[in-house]
C-alpha cells in the first residue's frame, strides 16, 4: 500500500509538473516551441526502461532498496530543473544560424528529460517490487494522473505561473517521505524526504526560477514604452492575463484609413505575453463622441444595413465588440466569453458595457461560443466574429495547430440557424499574404450557406476588405437593392473595396489593390457550385478548403506535401510561409522518432536477455508495448478532441477527460491482476471495436448533446468514455505480468518501448489529426489496439501456444511461464540482427504494415515526407500559442495531453 | 632601470597600438568584402535593382549597427537581436523597403522604429534627409550617437511616440515604419506629402511575411499594396 500511496503521489507530482512546465514555456517562448522541448523531454520516460534493459534489469531486491531513492531524485529534479533551464541562455529565434544554440537545446532538453526519466524509473521499480500485482501498482498511477491533472488545473485558477511550477515538487516530496516510511527503519532515514519537503516549501514561498516572456512578445516591448505600468495581472488554466498601461498603447483592429480623429485612451492586454485586445476607457459623457473610431473599423460594417436590434458577439474579449453594437443602437447584445479572466481584467480596470453603464440590455456569458449557441433559443440580427489578436501572429501561421471549433463549416451552419430573417453573420479575418484565411472563411461561407440555405447562394454573401482585414458577410435571405447600395457607400467612406457582392461580375478595387483578384474568385467559385469551389480550393497554392468538426483546424493552411519545399536546404527565405506550428510539430516526431528507435535498439544490440526470453519474441514484444503506448494516446487525444466540443470549455474538457480516461484507466489496470493473461487479447479487440464505433457514431453524438445543460453533457461524456477507458488500464499491466516475476530486463525494456511509443505517439496523433481528422485518429487507434492482440498471441501466449521454431536447440525456453505463456524459442544468434530478422516473419508486423497501408493517402503522405526529410526539420521550432479569447484559436491547457504516463 | 622599463612599456604600447590600428584596418576590409558579398548574392540577386539602394547597402557598414557579439553575422542575410525585443532587419528586408520607398537626394524621409538605426543609414547613404523617432529610449540614445559617430548628418534622432508622426518637420516623401500594428497611425497618413509613399512590414520579428505599401495619390487619395518580397515569390511554386 505504501508503495502504491508513493507511486499514486509522484505520478500525480510529475503529470501536473508536465502541464505546469507546459504553461511556463509557452508564456516563456511560444507555445510551439514549448510543445516541442516537452514532446522531446518525454521521451525520458522511454529512456529509464531502455536504460534499465541496457544494464541488465533491476531485482525485487534492488528495486526495494533504490525505490526510495529514486523518488527522492525524481521529486528533486522536479525543482532543480526548472531553476537550471531558467539559467541556459537559450535563444531559439537564433537556433536557425546560432550554432552556439544548438547545445544550450540539447542541454534544455536533458535537462527537461530529468524528472520524466526518473519518476518512470520509480515506477518501474515499484512494478518490480509487487511483481506479482502489477496492474494494481500501475493503477496507482493511473489515479495518481489523474489527480495530477485535475491539480494543475486547480493550482493554475490560484497561483501565478512562477509559483504554480513549485507545487508539484511538494507533491513530489511527500511521495518520496511515503516511498522512504517504513515501520523497521529508522526516523533519521526520512531526513532527506523532510528536507526536500522543506525545501520544496520554500521555493513555493520564494521561487529559484523567474518566467518572463520572450523580449519578442509585446508584453515586455509595451511594458518598456514609456510611462508604461502593469496595473493588472489574472491567471487561469486559459492562460496568464496580464493588462499594462501605457500612453503610447493604441489598438484599432484594421482601422479604416479615412479616420482622422483622435484616439481613446486604451489599456493593453496580453495572454501569455502576446496582445490578446485592449480595455478601452470611453468617454461617454460626450455623446459617445469618444467611441466614433468605432465606425471606422471593418467590424461596424453589418451595422450600416440599418437596424440590428439582436446582437450576439463571440469572443468578447475586453468588449470593444460590444461598445461597437452599442454605438449602433444595438438594444440587446449577448457577449460571449470563454476566458473570465479577461473579463474580469477588463470589468477591473474600466467599466465592462452593460446594462448599468449603457442602459442597453446586454448579458454577458463565461463559456464556449459553441456550447451556447448549440443552447440558445433566441435569434440575433448579427452575430460577429473579430480577428482578436494581432496581426503578426496570424500571419506567423503559430495558431495552425490549434483546434477551433468557432470557424468550422459546422459552426458557421449553427450561427446561420440563429439568425432573425434579415439577420447576418460577420466574420472579420486578418489578411495574409498570399490570401489563406480569408480565402477559407469566404468557401466556409458558402458551404455552411448551401447547408442552411441553398436558395441564397447567389445573393447571400458580401466580402469587403480593408488594408489589414476581410470581413465575409452572410445574409441567408439575401442582400436587397437597398442593402447593398448602404453597404457599397459605407465600405467607399471607409476605403474598403466591395470584393463580392450578388450581382457582381468584375468589381474593382479602389483602395486597396491586390496582386490577384483571390477573393474575387474564391467567392465566385462558393457561390458557383460545390465543385468549383472545391475545384478551386484544390488548385490554390495553400489548403484553403472548409474543414468540419472532424478536423479543426482551421489556421492550418499548409500542405503537407509542401513541407517538403520548405525543407529544401536551398531555400531558407521559404521560412516566411512556414506555419511553425506545423513545423515544430513535424519536427518533434522527428527528433522523437530517432531518439526513441535509438533508445528501444540500444538494449537489443547490448543485451541479449532482452531479446530472449519465454515471454515471447522481442517483435512481438515491440508491437505489443508500442501498439497499446500509441493506442492509448491516440485515443485519449481524440476523445478529448469529442469532449471539448461536447463541453464547450477546454478546461472543463480536459479535466472531465483525463479525470474519467486516467481514473477509470486506473480501476481497470488494478482489475487486470485478476485477469488471465489471454484476456489482455480479449480486451484489446474489444477495445479496437469499440473506438472503430466510436469513430463511426461519436461526433454525431456530440451534436446531438450539444443542446443539453452541461451537466447532463459532462455525465454523457463520462458515460461514453468511462467504459473504454477501463478497458484502456487492462493491456499495458497484463502485458508486463508476463516478466514482472524474473525476466527483469524485458520487463525494463517493455517499460520503455511502451514509454517511447506513448510520447511519440502525443505529436504523430497530432499529425494525424491534423491531417485526416479524429474519425481517422480513432481507427488508428482502434488499429493500434489490433496489432497489440496480434502481438498478444506470442506476448501473452493466448490461446494456442506458439509452434516452436524448428531450428531451435532450447528447450528450457519452452516452458510454460505466467498462466499459459509458450513463446517461441529465440535463436541462439539472438540480439539486433535476430530481432530485424524476425521482423518481416511475425503476424504482428504484417498486420501493423496492412494498418498502415490501409490508413488515409495523407497518412502515406505524412510518412512519406517523415522518411525523406529526416533531418532539416530540427532548426525550425513552434507549435501552440494560447489564445486568450473564445473568438481565437483555443489554448488547450494540458495540451492533447502529453502525459509523463507511459500507457 | 626604471626609465628603461618606462620606455619600453611604451615602447610596447606604441607596437600595440599600431597594430591594433592595423588589426582595424584589416578589419574592415573583410567586412567590406563580405558587405560586397551579401549585397551581391543576397540583395542584387533576389531582385534588388535600384542603383540608390544598392550602392547604400554597400556603403553602410552592418556590423557597426549590430552588437559586439554579432559583429561576425552582420553580413548575412538575417535579422539579429538589439536588446529591448528588438532587432536590426534581415539586409534584403532593408533593402527591399529602401528600394520601394526609392530614397533620393532632398527627399525627406520618416521613420517611425529606429533600432539600431542601420535603415536610417541606409536611406541617408541613398541622399534622402532622413527623421527617425524611437519610443525606446536607450536604443534612441545609442542609435544617436553611432549614426553621428559613423557621420551621417543628414539622419535626426528623436526619442517619442512614433504614432503621432514628427508634425513639426511634415509632410514626409516617404514613411518607413518598422512594424505593422493593429492600425496604421492616422497622423502618419495626414503627413504623408502628394505622390509619397509609406511602407509597413507584417509579421513575425523573425520572417517579415510581407508589406503594406501605402501611397497617396497628388490629389491626396490614399491607396494600398500588399507587397510581397520579389525573393519570396519563386518558392510559391514550390509549395504547390
Amino acid at each position: 500500500m505504501r508503495v502504491k500511496a508513493a507511486v499514486a503521489l509522484l505520478a500525480a507530482a510529475t503529470l501536473a509538473f508536465e502541464i505546469l512546465l507546459v504553461r511556463a514555456l509557452a508564456i516563456e517562448h511560444f507555445h510551439h516551441v514549448a510543445y516541442m522541448a516537452i514532446g522531446v523531454a518525454m521521451l525520458g520516460v522511454g529512456a529509464s526502461g531502455a536504460l534499465v534493459a541496457t544494464a541488465g534489469g533491476v531485482g525485487p531486491a534492488a528495486a526495494k532498496r533504490w525505490f526510495p531513492t529514486v523518488t527522492l531524485l525524481a521529486a528533486l529534479t522536479l525543482i532543480v530543473t526548472p531553476a537550471l533551464v531558467d539559467r541556459v541562455p537559450l535563444d531559439l529565434t537564433q537556433l536557425a544560424w546560432n550554432a552556439k544554440q544548438w547545445p544550450r537545446l540539447g542541454a534544455v532538453y536533458v535537462l527537461l528529460a530529468l524528472p520524466f526519466a526518473l519518476s518512470a524509473l520509480a515506477i518501474l521499480l515499484a512494478i518490480t517490487l509487487e511483481g506479482d500485482r502489477p496492474g494494481a501498482t500501475y493503477g496507482a498511477s493511473f489515479l495518481g494522473s489523474g489527480l495530477g491533472a485535475l491539480l494543475a488545473i486547480g493550482v493554475l485558477w490560484i497561483a501565478a505561473p512562477t509559483r504554480a511550477l513549485a507545487i508539484p515538487a511538494l507533491v513530489g516530496a511527500l511521495a518520496a517521505a511515503v516511498a522512504a516510511w517504513r515501520a523497521e527503519v529508522p526516523v533519521k532515514r526520512l531526513a532527506p524526504a523532510a528536507a526536500t519537503l522543506a525545501l520544496a516549501a520554500l521555493v513555493v514561498v520564494r521561487p529559484v526560477w523567474r518566467i518572463t516572456p520572450s523580449p519578442y512578445k509585446g508584453l515586455p516591448q509595451v511594458a518598456a514604452y514609456p510611462d508604461a505600468r502593469r496595473v493588472a495581472e489574472r491567471t487561469s488554466p486559459l492562460g496568464w492575463v496580464v493588462a499594462v498601461d501605457a500612453p503610447a498603447f493604441r489598438h484599432a483592429p484594421g482601422l479604416s484609413l479615412a479616420y482622422a480623429e483622435e484616439f481613446p485612451e486604451q489599456i493593453a492586454l496580453f495572454v501569455d505575453g502576446e496582445i490578446a485586445g485592449a480595455v478601452t476607457r470611453w468617454d461617454t459623457s460626450g455623446a459617445h463622441r469618444a467611441m466614433a473610431i468605432l465606425e471606422w473599423l471593418p467590424t461596424a460594417l453589418p451595422y450600416s444595413l440599418g437596424d440590428r436590434g439582436r446582437v450576439l458577439v463571440l469572443g468578447a474579449g475586453g468588449g470593444m465588440d460590444v461598445w461597437t453594437a452599442v454605438a449602433h443602437g444595438a438594444r440587446r447584445v449577448v457577449a460571449v466569453e470563454l476566458n473570465t479572466a479577461l473579463t474580469r481584467v477588463s470589468a477591473e480596470l474600466a467599466p465592462l458595457p452593460t446594462r448599468a453603464t449603457t442602459g442597453v440590455d446586454i448579458e454577458w456569458i463565461a463559456g464556449d461560443a459553441r456550447a451556447i449557441v448549440a443552447r440558445t433559443r433566441e435569434r440575433f440580427d448579427v452575430i460577429t466574429l473579430a480577428p482578436g489578436g494581432g496581426h503578426g501572429a496570424t500571419a506567423g501561421g503559430v495558431h495552425a495547430l490549434n483546434e477551433d471549433f468557432l470557424h468550422t463549416t459546422e459552426a458557421y451552419e449553427q450561427y446561420l440557424r440563429l439568425l432573425t430573417p434579415e439577420g447576418v453573420l460577420a466574420v472579420t479575418r486578418w489578411v495574409t499574404v498570399p490570401p489563406r484565411g480569408s480565402v477559407r472563411t469566404i468557401l466556409t461561407a458558402g458551404a455552411a450557406l448551401r447547408r442552411a440555405r441553398p436558395m441564397a447562394m447567389q445573393n447571400g454573401i458580401v466580402v469587403a476588405r480593408s488594408w489589414g482585414t476581410t470581413t465575409v458577410l452572410v445574409k441567408p435571405s439575401g442582400f436587397t437593392i437597398a442593402e447593398l447600395e448602404r453597404l457599397r457607400a459605407w465600405a467607399s467612406s471607409r476605403q474598403l473595396d466591395l470584393d463580392w457582392y450578388p450581382g457582381a461580375v468584375a468589381p474593382e478595387a479602389r483602395f486597396h489593390i491586390p496582386d490577384d483578384p483571390t477573393l474575387v474568385r474564391a467567392a465566385r467559385a462558393a457561390v458557383t457550385h460545390p465543385d468549383s469551389a472545391h475545384r478551386f480550393s484544390a488548385a490554390y497554392t495553400f489548403a484553403v478548403d472548409p474543414v468540419g468538426d472532424e478536423r479543426p483546424y482551421p489556421h492550418r493552411f499548409l500542405r503537407a506535401s509542401s513541407i517538403a519545399a520548405m525543407l529544401d536546404p536551398g531555400s531558407t527565405s521559404l521560412l516566411p510561409f512556414a506555419e511553425w506550428g506545423y513545423i515544430a510539430l513535424v519536427a518533434t516526431v522527428v527528433q522523437s522518432a530517432i531518439l526513441a528507435a535509438v533508445l528501444v535498439l540500444l538494449p537489443a544490440a547490448l543485451r541479449r536477455r532482452v531479446t530472449r526470453g519465454r515471454g515471447g519474441a522481442s517483435l512481438s514484444l515491440v508491437a505489443y508495448f508500442s501498439a497499446i503506448g500509441f493506442g492509448y494516446m491516440a485515443a485519449e487525444i481524440a476523445l478529448i478532441q469529442h469532449l471539448t466540443l461536447l463541453l464547450g470549455h477546454p478546461v472543463y474538457a480536459v479535466a472531465t477527460a483525463l479525470a474519467s480516461i486516467l481514473i477509470c484507466s486506473g480501476v481497470g489496470s488494478a482489475w487486470s491482476d485478476k485477469l488471465a493473461s489471454r484476456h489482455a487479447r480479449i480486451a484489446a479487440v474489444l477495445l479496437a471495436t469499440a473506438l472503430a464505433i466510436f469513430a463511426v457514431v461519436l461526433l454525431g453524438l456530440v451534436h446531438l448533446l450539444q443542446p443539453a445543460p452541461l451537466v447532463a453533457r459532462a455525465a454523457a461524456g463520462i458515460a461514453l468514455l468511462a467504459p473504454v477507458s477501463l478497458l484502456m488500464g487492462m493491456p499495458f499491466p497484463v502485458g508486463l505480468r508476463a516478466f514482472a516475476r524474473d525476466e527483469h530486463a524485458r520487463l525494463a525494456w517493455g517499460w520503455g518501448v511502451n514509454g517511447f511509443a506513448s510520447v511519440l505517439a502525443v505529436p504523430l496523433a497530432a499529425l494525424i489529426a491534423v491531417e485526416t481528422g479524429s474519425r481517422v485518429l480513432l481507427l488508428t487507434s482502434a488499429a493500434a489496439y489490433l496489432v497489440a492482440a496480434a502481438s498478444a498471441r506470442r506476448e501473452s501466449g493466448a490461446g494456442r501456444p506458439a509452434p516452436i521454431e524448428a531450428h531451435s536447440s532450447d528447450p528450457g525456453n519452452a516452458r510454460a511461464g505466467d498462466g499459459d505463456v509458450v513463446g517461441p524459442r529465440p535463436r541462439r544468434g539472438g540480439g539486433a540482427y535476430d530481432f530485424f530478422r524476425r521482423t518481416t516473419r511475425s503476424p504482428s508486423f504484417t498486420t501493423a504494415l496492412t494498418s498502415v497501408l490501409l490508413l488515409s493517402k495523407q497518412m502515406r503522405e505524412i510518412l512519406a515526407m517523415l522518411g525523406r526529410y529526416p533531418t532539416h526539420v530540427a532548426d525550425s521550432g513552434k507549435c501552440r500559442v494560447a489564445g486568450g479569447a473564445s473568438s481565437g484559436p483555443r489554448s488547450p491547457i494540458v495540451l492533447s495531453g502529453v502525459h509523463r504516463h507511459s500507457r | 632601470m626604471v626609465r628603461g622599463l618606462g620606455m619600453a612599456m611604451a615602447v610596447g604600447l606604441l607596437a600595440g597600438s599600431a597594430a591594433a590600428q592595423r588589426d582595424a584596418k584589416s578589419d574592415d576590409a573583410i567586412f567590406r568584402g563580405r558587405r560586397l558579398a551579401m549585397v551581391e548574392h543576397h540583395i542584387a540577386a533576389e531582385g534588388i535593382k535600384d542603383s540608390a539602394t544598392l550602392h547604400a547597402m554597400r556603403i553602410v557598414p552592418r556590423h557597426e549597427f549590430v552588437p559586439a557579439d554579432f559583429r561576425d553575422e552582420a553580413y548575412e542575410n538575417h535579422p539579429l537581436p538589439i536588446g529591448l525585443g528588438q532587432t536590426i532587419s534581415q539586409p534584403y528586408i532593408v533593402a527591399y523597403m529602401t528600394e520601394v520607398v526609392r530614397p533620393r537626394p532632398g527627399m525627406r524621409v520618416l521613420e517611425v522604429g529606429t533600432g539600431s538605426g542601420y535603415q536610417a543609414a541606409v536611406l541617408a547613404a541613398a541622399g534622402a534627409e532622413v527623421y527617425t523617432i524611437e519610443i525606446f529610449r536607450q536604443l534612441a540614445d545609442s542609435a544617436g550617437a553611432r549614426l553621428r559617430r559613423l557621420g551621417y548628418s543628414n539622419v535626426v534622432v528623436r526619442h517619442g511616440d512614433g504614432h503621432d508622426g514628427w508634425p513639426d518637420e511634415a509632410p514626409f516623401d516617404a514613411i518607413v515604419v518598422t512594424a505593422a500594428g493593429s492600425h496604421i497611425p492616422p497622423a502618419l497618413t495626414r503627413q504623408l506629402r502628394p505622390k509619397g509613399r509609406m511602407i509597413i512590414p507584417v509579421g513575425s520579428v523573425y520572417g517579415a511575411q510581407y508589406l503594406i505599401l501605402v501611397e497617396k495619390d497628388a490629389k491626396g487619395a490614399l491607396r494600398t499594396r500588399n507587397l510581397l518580397p520579389v525573393a519570396f515569390v519563386p518558392m510559391l511554386s514550390g509549395l504547390r
